[in-house]
């Protein structure tokens, strides 16, 4: 018996030993705080990085003890090397990380990421991000995105759009198209007076996946873009979505609405032609916004979504996620809290990013809100549709190489769906 | 008992006596012989067992036995790039090695008797200076100047009429294999020619004397004299590109990534793209395990056939 109560009494003086110590921690001055926070991210000049780059400095202000260590990574890199990283003994504490099943999923369900449900309920994270935004911070067991766990947080929404040049525009008296038909009558009148219509970076790949799954969103409905991002329910890579899209990108790349040769020219390249005007259009996504807000000085440009349509290749942006081996979680989440404040998201509105926290009383340039009204748009009517290469690990490698055939014409539309239904649906079986 | 078999048998008594005075020097091989275990021997067993499994690269991996291997003999991908290989080696080895044997003999042989050493030398380097520029730093810049709208090659194409000549170089499929041919053969030229210069240096100048007595020409000392004699060096250097090819990886991944579509797909980023970007490690490794066959294969087969050449010799 007294052996029994000597047992509980040490617990007991324990428990209050460490009940004593979080407190000291809890109530200790953040100043007084050392350690090492390890920041990575991939945004460089654009709204992002003016945005969490305020943060950082935030958070310095905040821990004047602390060591920042920040690091820029490449999309590609972390693409291909995500999982390396995170499975090695280097990870950092917080990081930028791609969303969807391929990236994040797969990450979450080989147990590689912090699961952050509890800490994003009390810091206010999932009312500020809401339902629609949740969506790919969720990932079950197998990885699939929209239920589960929260692994990530965003701050931000992304769509892909048509930049114009509306001095081009004017010059060959066209207007902002409101069909599809209208659409294809622009390009014609520019590929007629020997102009490319559309900016396309095809050596760099992912760019092609855009412009291509944007028409095949033309036909598709919500119910395809659960089942083919969910992997579930039949998805019919020859039924009429899948084969109107490949079939208007064969045709818009025989018609010289992308510029011939833009299998051979990189993304940085394809932005650099609309830029400099060579191109009337670009289609490429929100992240771009902050460069064209800085780059374009000589002519007046605007935005449009490619008209006709309900579904809109976009999310919720990128997310962070905490490493499950990063060593210091706790000034992660307090980073991480830092950028979903008001101040870090004012700033990414002002510098041209789709901030979810904003105060968008404080902005004045029409550009970043009619970024922001455009994005509005597309939520409330539920068209925010993902992006093709989310579903499978690595289907960029598959998408990429079938695409440029398509373009070369070395493949038909059919022959295309095949070949990327198969992968599609080995991963599909393997999941079974 | 015979003469040979006495001086065999004193052989053996030799290497018997000083294989233990040398035993000591057993000792400084552990150093190499651990590295060689944890560099080359573990990862090569470790990539052939991962072969025969399935893997995402995290957790643990199943076996499958010889699933990856019949996998492969009927993946379109796969063929193209041991076929896409196939090509480079054939290009990538004969042109630069042609090429270097020429100029080699031209530089050696004409450069150094009429401008001199210095002269002789600044060539050398020169031709010798892109091997010293990181691949991936070559790679970049070949990419600028085959950009098609504002590369140097179409730009300099239109300028002097040649606007039909113009191509989306590495974004054709017709062009973009020969466009990465062009650069690694412009990358490999430097290496052959050094090596032959060396070899040049090394032939003894009386049996050019005897050839000159004899009335033979330049063309005909370099054809009879000269490739004959640095034959060895020949197969070193075609050898070593012959590797040196199969292993493309760099060149691919910097400028168009295996694209358009598979016109550039080689075994070693078809590898890269399965163990680290698909998660397919499994397979993978089953195509790094065939080109390690392959090379160790062409390797055994060549220095086969340089010592027949040289038993003959």
């Amino acid at each position: 018996m007294l052996k029994k109560m000597t047992i509980i009494l040490m617990l007991v003086g324990i428990m209050l030993v460490g009940i004593f110590v979080n407190a000291e921690i809890a109530f200790a001055e953040k100043s007084d705080v050392v350690g090492t926070l390890k920041i990575w991210d991939m945004e460089v000049d654009n709204a992002f990085s003016a945005s969490w780059g305020f943060a950082r400095e935030e958070f310095k202000a905040m821990y004047p003890n602390v060591t920042v260590q920040y690091e820029l990574k490449t999309f590609e890199q972390m693409q291909e090397m995500g999982k390396m990283i995170l499975s090695s003994d280097e990870v950092p504490d917080v990081m930028q990380c791609n969303k969807g099943n391929a990236t994040a999923g797969m990450y979450a369900s080989e147990g590689l990421l912090t699961d952050l449900t509890a800490e994003a309920e009390a810091r206010g994270w999932a009312d500020i991000m809401g339902s629609s935004f949740q969506t790919t911070c969720r990932y079950n067991n197998q990885g699939i995105m929209g239920s589960g766990n929260l692994y990530g947080v965003t701050n931000y929404g992304e769509f892909v759009m048509v930049y114009y040049n509306k001095d081009m525009f004017e010059q060959y008296g066209v207007e902002v198209p409101t069909s599809m038909a209208e659409f294809e009558a622009v390009c014609d009148k520019f590929v007629v007076a020997g102009i490319a219509p559309i900016s396309l970076g095809g050596l760099t790949g992912w760019p092609i996946d855009h412009a291509w799954y944007e028409l095949v969103l033309y036909k598709a409905d919500r119910d395809l873009i659960n089942n083919y991002q969910l992997l579930q329910g039949d998805v019919d890579f020859q039924g009429t979505a899948y084969t109107f899209g490949a079939e208007k990108f064969a045709e818009y790349a025989t018609k010289g609405y992308f510029d011939p040769k833009a299998m051979g020219v990189s993304y940085d390249d394809a932005n650099g032609a609309f830029v400099q005007g060579k191109t009337p259009m670009n289609i490429t996504g929100s992240w771009w916004y902050g460069s064209a807000l800085t780059g374009i000085t000589d002519y007046d440009w605007g935005i449009f979504l490619l008209p006709g349509k309900n579904l809109y290749e976009g999310s919720g942006g990128d997310l962070w996620v905490v490493p499950e081996k990063a060593k210091n979680k706790d000034l992660a989440y307090e980073f991480i809290d830092l950028t979903m404040q008001k101040e870090a998201q004012t700033v990414m509105a002002n510098a041209g990013g789709i901030p979810i926290n904003a105060d968008l009383t404080q902005i004045t340039d029409p550009h970043v809100l009619d970024l922001n009204r455009v994005f509005s748009s597309i939520v409330q009517k539920d068209g925010l549709a993902f992006y093709p290469d989310w579903p499978v690990p690595g289907y960029n490698e598959v998408l990429i190489p079938s695409l440029q055939e398509l373009f070369a014409g070395t493949v038909t539309p059919e022959e295309f769906n095949n070949a990327i239904s198969i992968p599609y649906n080995e991963y599909k079986e393997s999941l079974k | 008992m015979t003469h040979k078999d006495y001086s065999h048998n004193t052989k053996i008594a030799t290497l018997k006596a000083s294989s233990s005075l040398n035993k000591g020097y057993m000792v400084f091989l552990i150093p190499g012989v651990l590295l060689f275990l944890l560099i080359i021997v573990f990862p090569l067993l470790a990539n052939i067992g991962l072969s025969f499994t399935k893997w995402s690269g995290v957790g643990t991996p199943v076996w499958v036995g010889f699933t990856n291997y019949m996998k492969a003999i009927r993946d379109s991908y796969f063929l193209t790039s041991f076929k896409n290989a196939l090509l480079l080696v054939i290009t990538v080895t004969t042109i630069p090695t042609l090429i270097g044997l020429l100029l080699a003999g031209f530089i050696f042989e004409y450069i150094l008797d009429k401008f001199g050493r210095g002269i002789a030398i600044f060539f050398r380097v020169g031709f010798y200076l892109p091997q010293i520029v990181p691949i991936v730093v070559v790679g970049i810049v070949w990419r600028w100047m085959l950009q098609p709208n504002w590369g140097v090659l179409n730009w300099s194409l239109k300028a002097v009429g040649l606007d039909t000549l113009t191509r989306s170089w590495l974004g054709d499929t017709s062009t973009a294999l020969p466009s990465i041919m062009m650069m690694m053969i412009w990358f490999q030229i430097g290496y052959p020619l050094v090596i032959f210069i060396a070899a040049l240096q090394r032939i003894d100048p009386v049996v050019y004397d005897a050839a000159d007595l004899d009335g033979a020409s330049r063309l005909q000392r370099y054809f009879y004299i000269t490739i004959p004699l640095i034959r060895p060096e020949i197969f070193v250097v075609v050898l070593t590109t012959i590797i040196y090819t199969l292993k493309t990886f760099a060149q691919v991944y910097v400028t168009t990534k295996g694209g358009p579509g598979r016109a550039t797909i080689v075994p070693s980023y078809f590898s890269y793209q399965n163990f680290f970007i698909r998660s397919r490690v499994g397979y993978g490794a089953t195509i790094t395990t065939v080109l390690t066959i392959i090379i160790g294969l062409v390797a055994i087969g060549f220095i086969r056939m340089q010592i027949k050449q040289e038993q003959e010799g």
